[in-house]
């Protein structure tokens, strides 16, 4: 960032490569989507910061012709006014002028609930430690806190979007990420639904889905009870399918999964539920099916007496304004009950700890996106497809990239994933780099494994120039 | 913070006349004195509020393209970044960050047809040389974009003093609109501003708000000298002709 001139790459150095890039080994690629792709990069010398894991998330130049993309733009905004533990934060951002992209640094962050989820369900065949579960849900509350008193609403809160640091001095630290969507609510020149319907439809709040034009931070907490839930069952709470098509489609199953579970919302308990779109449109399509009330205690396992029910139930209240606040949620009896939540959510006091798997980095891809002509060295097949625990720290660097450091990119499909293991990869690589360009070559896995985990103490030295001098009141 | 002014990036970049009124050497190397420098901003600022008008935008995104525009000459010359260039693509940056995003294609389509037969030759540029110069700006602007106005502080204000009636409405709410023609928004806060355009209408409508504002107590001063640059603002409005713009634009001597 810095005066400009530093993030400035005209001067093209003699292996092509930016200024700015130069200050980082690439590492690989981490993620993929829609507006770009995800790199995984370590600062080189001489800074403070040596060593140290980023994210960096590139921007593909729109292709409608439109410059940088309002998500990039919305992105940057935000993150560049606020500052807060529990909310990733944005390190650089810098611009290849010769190509028009724009890369976004962030710290890394090894873990997200998704993977976390995913590991205890498919791996560890054990729920969650109700330790951790507070410690995060607690920590994505008190980040959510921070970005509802400022006016900011997420709008795509959901498990891959919540970050968590690994090894480090801020290991087990929440990182509310993804800023793509978010906006700041005060006042909108614009109703908030005209950019699009928002929010994975499994996390959607009701409301939405009823057609709210004015929607308000509620649909972020809507949003933290089924993470919530999902932490305790380890499955999501309300899996709808979702109707494909334009523009927003009446998500008639997500709606059905909601009412199995919490019943029918009625104007009694919601009284502006009748001035909603799709309630009048779509009364007797939504009100023709009849539920048994299963009650959200049986789904989750909860006593309905438990302070974890209880604030649980009042995240999924039906009416946003009734629904809990993050404030609220914050005070709420749960977290004042043993286990007490803690700042490292992954390793309670007492020492107990699962290892985590590491993110996957297909290091065979350049910053252009360029698959090398090589398979990478730092892969090694017996740990390619496994996903490991206990040996989690040995060297899993799969060839696959499965999940976004920052989120807001489409989670890949393993299966479908041609590089899944290093025959493949080596095959691909060949066909794919008709340049040949050169890319950086990561060392060997094991010590690659320990400098990402070796965090240097400085590494929350704010790299940015110092403020201009503030004055006036 | 996004909706804080107080932690704001915008608080923290406020800086003294002083610093505003510093002409970049390149641009000084031209002739450019501080006087054309001032002047071409203004110049810009309408150019920004036409060219809004024609794609219908709303003042915000015409207020948050202006104190771009100010905040891009703190830091770099005009000579490097030509104006008629930077002023259209701050309102297309500006459009994106308020949500009210403007098609590059339809700016420059607005820019060509307003401008063709004028001297100032705005209509050179092109879709491409908008997208090129939006990332300049962006690094610019080191990547900071939330600006906070003064019209949401007036309206609550003028209710507060009791002075919302359409006329005093109007009147405060052009005032503000005419303080993006000076570098007000890169020196003060935005309430601040606000009342000053207050206490400017109630001057001229002849309402008495000496209770209303010692009750608030905020710094008079700074309020007395905003209200005095908005006066003087209007004075020295009064002389300035095509002629003077042409004058110091051609000092630029910006490339065809």
């Amino acid at each position: 960032m810095g005066d400009g001139n530093a993030t400035n790459n005209r001067g093209l150095s003699s292996n092509n490569k930016p200024e700015w890039l130069q200050q980082y080994d690439l590492i690989g690629k981490i993620g993929e989507g829609t507006y770009g792709l995800v790199f995984l990069a370590r600062i080189k010398s001489p800074t403070a910061n040596r060593g140290k894991s980023i994210a960096i998330k590139k921007f593909k130049q729109s292709k409608d012709g439109d410059g940088v993309s309002p998500t990039a733009i919305r992105e940057i905004m935000l993150l560049r006014e606020i500052s807060h533990e529990n909310v990733v934060k944005l390190v650089n951002v810098h611009i290849n002028h010769t190509d028009m992209s724009l890369y976004l640094a962030f710290d890394y962050a090894e873990h997200d609930l998704y993977e976390i989820i995913r590991h205890h369900r498919d791996k560890v065949n054990h729920v969650i430690s109700q330790y951790t579960v507070k410690s995060l849900l607690w920590q994505l509350l008190n980040g959510l806190n921070y970005l509802h008193s400022n006016w900011i609403i997420h709008r795509d809160l959901k498990p891959s979007n919540i970050l968590v640091m690994g090894e480090g001095d801020e290991q087990g630290v929440v990182k509310i990420g993804d800023f793509g969507l978010a906006r700041i609510y005060q006042a909108p020149l614009k109703p908030l639904s005209d950019n699009g319907v928002v929010v994975t439809i499994w996390y959607r709040a009701p409301e939405l889905l009823l057609g709210a034009k004015h929607y308000t931070s509620a649909v972020d907490m809507w949003a933290v009870g089924c993470i919530f839930a999902e932490l305790l069952t380890l499955k999501p709470l309300f899996q709808g399918v979702e109707v494909k098509g334009n523009p927003n489609p009446f998500q008639l199953d997500q709606l059905d999964k909601i009412f199995k579970v919490l019943g029918h919302p009625t104007p009694e308990k919601w009284p502006t539920l009748a001035n909603l779109p799709h309630w009048q449109q779509d009364l007797q399509h939504i009100q023709g099916h009849k539920y048994e009330n299963t009650g959200l205690y049986n789904v989750v396992h909860l006593s309905p007496k438990t302070p974890a029910y209880d604030l649980l139930s009042r995240m999924l209240e039906y009416d946003p304004r009734k629904r809990l606040t993050a404030s609220q949620a914050l005070e709420h009896e749960y977290f004042r009950n043993d286990p007490l939540p803690g700042r490292n959510a992954l390793v309670c006091q007492t020492g107990e700890k699962v290892n985590y798997p590491t993110r996957p980095v297909d290091t065979s891809t350049d910053f252009e996106g360029t698959t090398s002509l090589q398979p990478p060295q730092t892969v090694s097949s017996g740990n390619a497809v496994s996903g490991t625990m206990s040996g989690a720290h040995g060297g899993t660097m799969r060839s696959v990239p499965r999940q976004m450091a920052v989120g807001g990119m489409q989670r890949m499909q393993p299966q479908g994933m041609p590089a899944y293991n290093i025959t493949s990869q080596a095959g691909m690589g060949g066909g794919m780099n008709p340049n040949g360009i050169p890319m950086q070559r990561g060392v060997p896995a094991q010590a690659h494994q320990q400098q990402l985990r070796r965090k240097d103490p400085g590494m929350g030295t704010n790299i940015y120039p110092p403020q201009q001098k503030s004055r006036r009141l | 913070m996004a909706a804080n002014f107080w932690t704001s990036s915008h608080q923290k970049q406020l800086l003294d006349q002083e610093e505003v009124d510093v002409v970049h050497p390149l641009d000084k190397d031209k002739g450019i004195t501080l006087e054309d420098f001032k002047l071409i901003k203004m110049h810009m600022a309408n150019y920004i509020l036409k060219l809004a008008q024609h794609v219908k935008v709303r003042q915000r995104v015409v207020a948050t393209a202006v104190a771009y525009m100010r905040r891009v000459y703190t830091r770099k010359s005009m000579n490097e970044y030509d104006p008629r260039l930077v002023a259209p693509t701050c309102l297309y940056l500006a459009s994106k960050a308020e949500e009210s995003t403007v098609q590059a294609r339809l700016l420059v389509f607005v820019l060509k047809k307003l401008y063709s037969d004028e001297k100032y030759r705005y209509d050179r540029y092109e879709i491409k040389d908008i997208l090129e110069m939006e990332m300049k700006i962006l690094e610019a602007l080191n990547y900071y974009l939330v600006v906070f106005h003064p019209y949401r502080a007036l309206s609550q204000l003028l209710q507060d003093a009791g002075l919302n009636d359409i006329s005093m409405t109007q009147l405060t709410w052009g005032l503000v609109n005419d303080t993006y023609k000076t570098d007000l928004v890169l020196i003060h806060a935005p309430h601040l501003i606000a009342l000053a355009c207050i206490y400017v209408a109630s001057v001229l409508r002849e309402k008495d708000t000496t209770a209303w504002f010692e009750e608030l107590r905020i710094d008079m001063n700074a309020v007395k000298n905003i209200s005095m640059e908005i006066l003087d603002f209007y004075e020295n409005h009064r002389m300035i002709t095509d002629e003077r713009i042409i004058a110091a634009l051609s000092k630029l001597n910006l490339k065809p």
